[in-house]
C-alpha cells in the first residue's frame, strides 16, 4: 500500500510539475498568470482521469473496487436491517442443516478408523441363508494363510461377551480371541507394554484403552497385573492405543486373548474362527474374493452337503454399513432444504434489486458499466452468504452437541460427532457458490428492468423468475413433507407391531457364570434355585427362563435343520430352537393358541414335549392338526455308512455324534408368533420351544445354551424396586453368576424404536422448516406482487372491481402458485418415496395419505401467507394510486 | 467508479501514441512535458496530444519495460522525471515502425487516384 501510494504521489507530483512547466511557458509568451495557469490546465486535460487510468494500468484498481464494494455492501446492509436479517436467517437455516448433516457424515462415515489403511481390511465368513455369519474351520484358515498371495496377512478371531474380573469388580467385557498374527495384520502397536508373543504359552491378555481407563482406573502400573476370565487369571501385558477397538470401530472395554485354533474346546462346532485379512496394496476386493474362494473350494472337499459360501465384507463397510444409506438420505433431504432456503434468499434479493432500480439507473447514468453493477451486487450477495454460512456453522455446532448428548449413549459412533474444519471449508465453498448464483437473479432482473423501463414504464413488470423460484420451493417442500409423512407412518406401524407377548411389567435379566467353564449341571441347578426365589418374591407374578427372550442379544441363536414327521425333509427346513423353563408361557404373557403349555410334570416325564409357534405350523403343518405331531432334529446320513439305511437312523451335520438330540419330541401346544431378537418388522420365523429340564443332563446342547441365562420376570413392582430385589436374590443364591443385562421390556422396545425415532425426528424437522420457508417465500412473493401491482389494482378498482374482487385476485395468484408447485412436487415426492422405500415399513411409497397431507399443509400455509398481502391489496386507495402518477 | 470505455474520436489511437513516444525518446531522454511538446512540434502541430493521455501511456510503456525512468533536473531547475528508451524498446520501435510504414504505404496506394490513362 505504501509503495502504491508513493507511486501515485510521484505521478501527481510529475503531473504538477508538467502543468507548471506549461504555465511558465505560457507566462513567457505573455499571458497573465491566471490565464497562463488556466490554459495550461486546459491543455493538460483531465488530470484526475489521467491518474485513474494510470492506476488502472498498474492493476490495483480492481482491489480498490473490491474493498469499495465491500464497504458499500456492509453499509447498505446496515441500512436495511430487516432485509438483511431475513436473508441471513433464511440462508443460515439452510446452511446450518447442511453443516449438521455434513458433520455427522464426516464424523461417522468418513473419519478414519485408528488403524492404518483400514480400506485394505476385509472380513471373511460363511454366508448362510438366514444371514447368520458362520466361522471358517481351522484347516480352511490355515489354507488361506498358506496359499494366498493376494492377502498380505490373514488372521482368525472369535468374539464373545463375558464377565471379566478386575480389581474393581466383575463386569461384562467384550472378549476377542485372536490368532498370533492379528495385531501384525492390523499394523498397530501397543501404547503401553507389548503385543503378545506368537509363541507365548502363558495366559496373557491385551486390553483396550477404554478398558484400561474404565475398569483399571488408568493405572500406570497395569502391566503384569491380573484379570480373571473364564475361571483363570491372565496377565495384562499391554494396552492398545486410544481409538483402536477392533470390531466396534469406537471405544468399549475389550480384552484380547490369544487364540490357537486347535486348542479350542471340542464342542458342537468344529474349531474355527472368523477371519479378518489385509489385502495387498493394489489388489481389488473382487480379485481377493475370487482367490479366497478358489482356495476355499479345494480346502474342504468333504463337506459337500453343507452349503458353505465364502463371503467377504470390507471392514469399514461392516462398521458403517447400516449407517451409510440413512445418512446419505439425510444429506439429500438437507440439500433440498438448502435449495428452498436459497430460493427464498434469491427472491428477497430480486425484490430488493427492484427497489434499487432507480439507484441503478443513476449509477448507470454516472458511468457505471453493467459489469460494475454486477460486481457490486455480487459482493453484497457473497457477503450475505458468507455471514449466513458463519451463522449456519455456529448453529451446526450447537445442534451437533445436542445430538451428541441426546444420542451418544445409544449409538457409540454418535459420541464422536463434531464439526471438523473440513465442514467449515465445505460450507464456505457452498456459501460462496450460493452467493454468486443468488446474485445472478437480481442481475438479470436489473438488466431486463433497464430495457423494460425504457419500453413500458408503467406496466407491471413480469415476475417470472420470482414465480419460478417460489414454485420450486413449493415443489421441494412437498417432497420433504411427503417423505416425513411416510416416515411418520412407518414409525406408527412399527409401534403397533403385534409383539406376540405382553411387554408391560416384564423385566429381562441376563446372567452369565463368572467362570465360563462352570459345569452346565451346576448352572441348571442355580437357575432352578433362582427361579424358585424369584417366584416367591412379593410382587412377582411369575418368572421363567427363555433363551429366545426378545431384546436379549447375549444368548446364542440356535437354528437347526428339523424333521417333521409325516413330511419329507427338504434341504433348508429349519427352525429356531428356544429353551425355556416350564412357566415360560405365563411369565412372558405369550398367547397359547392351541393345546397346552409346559407343566412341571413334563420335567420328569420321559416323553419329550415341545411347543411350536404359529409360523412353524404355517410353514410345516398347513392344514394339519399340529398337536401330537412328532418333531426332531434332522441328522444327515453320514457318507461313509453303507447306503440303504432306514430313514429314522439319525445322523447330523456336525461331526460330533451325540448332538443334537436323538429323541423326537411331540408337539403339545401352539403359541403366538413372538418377536425375535430386536428386529421390529422382521418376518416371524418358525420356532420350537423345549423345556430345559427335559434335556439329558449330559448333552452338550446344555453346554452351549446354558452359560447365558436369560430370565423374564413379570411383576407390577416399579422397576427400581424390582431390580433391587432381584439383585439381592442374586447375591444370596447365585454369587457365581454375573449380571450382564437388566432392563424392562418397554425400555428395550423404546430403544429398538429409537433409531427410527431419530430418523423420523430429523426428517420431520426438515419438513417443518421447509414448510416455514415455503410459507415465507409465498408471503414475500405475494407482498412484492401487491407492491408492483398497486397501480393495476387502483385502476381495477376505479373500473368497478370490488375490494373482495381484488382480494380474490391475490388469493387466486397464491392458489395458482401453489398448484403449479404442487404438481411437480407430487411427482418428485413419488420418486423420493421410491428412493427411501427400504426404510419404510407398513406403508407404500405411493401413499395417498402422506401425499394428501403434504398438499393440504402447503395449501394451508399458502393461504395463511396470502392473507396479509390480500388484505393490503384490498386496502389500496385508488385515488391515492392514481394521484401519484 | 470507472468510466465506460468510449473512444475519444478526436484523440490519437492508443497504439500510435505509444509509438510516437518511443520515437521521441529515440533521440535521447526527456521528461513528460518535453515529450508532449516534441510530438506536437515535429508533427507541425497536426497532432495535438492531450497531455493528460500522455501519462497513462507512459505508465503502460513502463510496465511493458520498453522505457525506463531516471530522476533529474529539468531546464528550469526543477526536479523532474526523465524517461529513456530501453534496449527492448529500441527493438520494438524498429519493428513497429516498419509495420507502420508498410501499412501507410498500402493505404496510400489505395487512396491515391489511379494514374491517368494515357490512351
Amino acid at each position: 500500500m505504501k509503495f502504491w501510494n508513493s507511486r501515485q504521489e510521484r505521478l501527481q507530483e510529475e503531473i504538477q510539475s508538467h502543468i507548471e512547466l506549461e504555465t511558465e511557458e505560457n507566462l513567457r509568451s505573455g499571458m497573465s498568470p491566471e490565464d497562463a495557469r488556466r490554459a495550461a490546465q486546459k491543455r493538460f486535460g483531465n488530470a484526475l482521469l489521467a491518474i485513474e487510468r494510470s492506476r488502472e494500468i498498474w492493476g490495483v484498481l480492481w482491489l480498490e473496487h473490491l474493498l469499495q464494494d465491500l464497504r458499500f455492501a456492509l453499509r447498505s446492509l446496515r441500512k436495511s436491517p430487516g432485509y438483511a436479517a431475513a436473508v441471513i436467517l433464511t440462508l443460515a437455516l439452510g446452511f446450518g442443516s447442511v453443516a449438521t448433516i455434513l458433520a455427522i457424515v464426516d464424523s461417522v462415515l468418513l473419519r478414519p478408523v485408528a488403524i492404518p489403511h483400514p480400506d485394505q481390511l476385509v472380513l471373511l465368513y460363511i454366508a448362510d441363508r438366514t444371514g447368520v455369519r458362520g466361522e471358517l474351520t481351522e484347516s480352511e484358515i490355515q489354507d488361506l494363510q498358506r496359499e494366498s498371495r493376494l492377502f498380505a496377512a490373514v488372521a482368525g478371531f472369535d468374539t464373545s461377551v463375558k464377565p471379566v474380573g478386575t480389581s474393581s469388580g466383575t463386569r461384562w467385557a467384550n472378549v476377542v480371541e485372536v490368532t498370533p498374527g492379528f495385531f501384525h495384520m492390523l499394523d498397530v502397536r501397543a501404547a503401553i507394554g507389548s503385543l503378545p508373543d506368537a509363541n507365548a504359552t502363558a495366559p496373557v491378555a491385551l486390553i483396550s484403552h477404554d478398558f484400561w481407563q474404565e475398569r483399571l482406573g488408568s493405572d500406570r502400573h497395569v502391566i503384569g497385573s491380573l484379570i480373571h476370565l473364564d475361571g483363570e487369571a491372565r496377565t495384562v501385558i499391554g494396552v492398545l492405543p486410544r481409538g483402536v477397538s477392533v470390531l466396534s470401530g469406537t471405544g468399549g472395554p475389550f480384552v484380547y486373548t490369544p487364540l490357537t485354533l486347535s486348542s479350542q474346546q471340542a464342542g458342537m462346532t468344529p474349531s474355527g474362527a472368523f477371519v479378518m485379512a489385509r489385502i495387498r496394496t493394489g489388489v481389488s476386493i473382487p480379485q481377493a474374493l475370487a482367490e479366497a474362494r478358489s482356495i476355499f473350494a479345494h480346502s474342504s472337499p468333504q463337506d459337500v452337503t453343507a452349503h458353505r459360501d465364502l463371503a467377504m465384507d470390507t471392514y469399514t463397510g461392516y462398521l458403517t454399513g447400516s449407517l451409510r444409506k440413512p445418512l446419505l438420505v439425510m444429506l439429500g433431504g438437507v440439500l433440498i432444504l438448502l435449495l428452498i432456503a436459497f430460493a427464498n434468499a434469491a427472491n428477497l434479493q430480486i425484490a430488493r434489486a427492484m427497489e434499487r432500480m432507480t439507484e441503478m439507473h443513476v449509477r448507470s447514468a454516472l458511468g457505471a458499466s453493467f459489469g460494475r453493477l454486477l460486481q457490486q451486487l455480487l459482493m453484497e450477495s457473497v457477503v450475505i452468504s458468507l455471514l449466513s454460512g458463519a451463522l449456519g456453522c455456529a448453529l451446526a455446532c450447537v445442534s451437533t452437541s445436542i445430538i451428541r448428548t441426546a444420542y451418544g449413549t445409544q449409538y457409540s459412533r454418535f459420541r464422536e460427532i463434531a464439526v471438523h474444519p473440513i465442514v467449515f471449508g465445505a460450507i464456505s465453498l457452498l456459501a460462496l457458490v450460493t452467493g454468486i448464483l443468488a446474485s445472478l437473479a437480481p442481475a438479470l432482473s436489473i438488466r431486463r428492468g433497464r430495457r423494460a423501463a425504457a419500453a413500458a414504464p408503467f406496466a407491471t413488470p413480469r415476475m417470472r423468475i420470482s414465480g419460478i423460484l417460489v414454485m420450486l420451493q413449493i415443489a421441494l417442500s412437498c417432497v420433504l413433507l411427503a417423505t416425513a409423512g411416510l416416515f411418520a407412518r412407518t414409525f406408527r406401524a412399527l409401534e403397533q407391531i403385534p409383539l406376540g407377548f405382553d411387554p408391560h411389567d416384564l423385566t429381562n435379566l441376563v446372567l452369565m457364570p463368572v467362570d465360563s467353564k462352570e459345569s452346565p449341571i451346576l448352572i441348571l441347578q442355580t437357575n432352578a434355585r433362582l427361579l424358585e426365589r424369584f417366584q416367591s418374591l412379593p410382587g412377582v407374578e411369575s418368572a421363567a427362563l427363555q433363551s429366545s427372550a426378545p431384546f436379549s442379544v447375549y444368548p446364542p441363536v440356535l437354528t437347526c435343520w428339523t424333521d417333521v414327521s409325516g413330511r419329507p425333509f427338504r434341504k433348508g427346513d429349519s427352525a429356531i430352537y428356544s429353551f425355556v423353563s416350564s412357566d415360560f408361557v405365563r411369565a412372558s404373557g405369550i398367547h397359547l393358541l392351541h393345546g397346552r403349555a409346559f407343566t412341571t410334570q413334563d420335567e420328569t416325564s420321559p416323553n419329550m414335549v415341545a411347543l411350536v409357534n404359529q409360523a412353524f405350523v404355517n410353514e410345516f403343518l398347513p392344514g394339519r392338526n399340529p398337536l401330537g405331531i412328532s418333531v426332531r432334529f434332522h441328522r444327515e446320513p453320514q457318507p461313509p455308512r453303507p447306503s440303504g439305511l432306514p430313514l429314522d437312523i439319525l445322523g447330523i451335520l456336525e461331526p460330533e455324534p451325540d448332538v443334537p438330540l436323538k429323541p423326537s419330541f411331540s408337539i403339545v401346544g401352539v403359541i403366538q408368533n413372538e418377536l425375535q431378537r430386536s428386529d421390529l418388522g422382521a418376518p416371524f420365523e418358525p420356532m420350537i420351544y423345549l423345556d430345559y429340564q427335559q434335556i439329558p443332563k449330559d448333552s452338550t446342547l446344555l453346554g452351549i445354551m446354558l452359560p447365558v441365562s436369560p430370565f423374564v420376570i413379570r411383576s407390577s413392582l416399579p422397576p427400581v424396586v424390582l431390580d433391587q430385589e432381584l439383585r439381592t436374590v442374586l447375591k444370596q443364591v447365585a454369587s457365581d453368576m454375573a449380571e450382564m443385562q437388566l432392563a424392562t421390556m418397554e425400555d428395550k422396545i423404546a430403544q429398538a424404536l429409537g433409531e427410527r425415532n431419530l430418523a423420523l425426528r430429523l426428517v420431520s424437522s426438515f419438513g417443518a422448516m421447509a414448510l416455514l420457508l415455503a410459507a415465507v417465500g409465498i408471503y414475500g412473493m405475494l407482498a412484492y406482487a401487491v407492491t408492483l401491482r398497486r397501480r393495476e389494482i387502483g385502476i381495477r378498482m376505479t373500473l368497478g372491481s370490488s375490494r373482495s374482487g381484488v382480494t380474490g385476485l391475490i388469493l387466486a395468484q397464491a392458489g395458482w402458485l401453489i398448484f403449479a408447485g404442487v404438481v411437480p412436487g407430487l411427482a418428485a415426492a413419488l420418486v423420493a418415496g421410491h428412493a427411501v422405500r427400504s426404510f419404510l415399513f407398513g406403508v407404500q411409497p405411493l401413499d395417498p395419505a402422506s401425499l394428501a397431507a403434504a398438499v393440504a399443509l402447503l395449501l394451508l400455509a399458502g393461504m395463511v401467507a396470502a392473507v396479509f398481502p390480500a388484505w393490503r391489496a384490498a386496502r389500496v386507495d385508488p385515488m391515492e394510486v392514481l394521484r401519484t402518477e | 467508479m470507472s468510466t465506460q470505455k468510449k473512444d475519444n474520436p478526436l484523440g490519437l489511437l492508443q497504439g500510435t501514441l505509444d509509438l510516437l513516444i518511443l520515437q521521441t525518446l529515440l533521440f535521447g531522454r526527456a521528461h513528460g512535458h518535453a515529450i508532449a511538446r516534441s510530438i506536437e512540434l515535429r508533427s507541425e502541430e497536426v497532432l495535438r496530444v492531450g497531455h493528460g493521455s500522455l501519462y497513462p501511456a507512459l505508465q503502460r510503456l513502463l510496465k511493458l519495460k520498453l522505457i525506463a525512468t531516471d530522476d533529474g533536473i529539468s531546464e528550469n531547475n526543477r526536479k523532474a522525471r526523465f524517461y529513456r528508451l530501453t534496449e527492448k524498446g529500441r527493438k520494438a520501435l524498429s519493428a513497429e515502425t516498419s509495420k507502420w510504414q508498410r501499412l501507410s504505404e498500402a493505404i496510400a496506394r489505395i487512396l491515391t487516384p489511379a494514374a491517368p490513362e494515357t490512351h
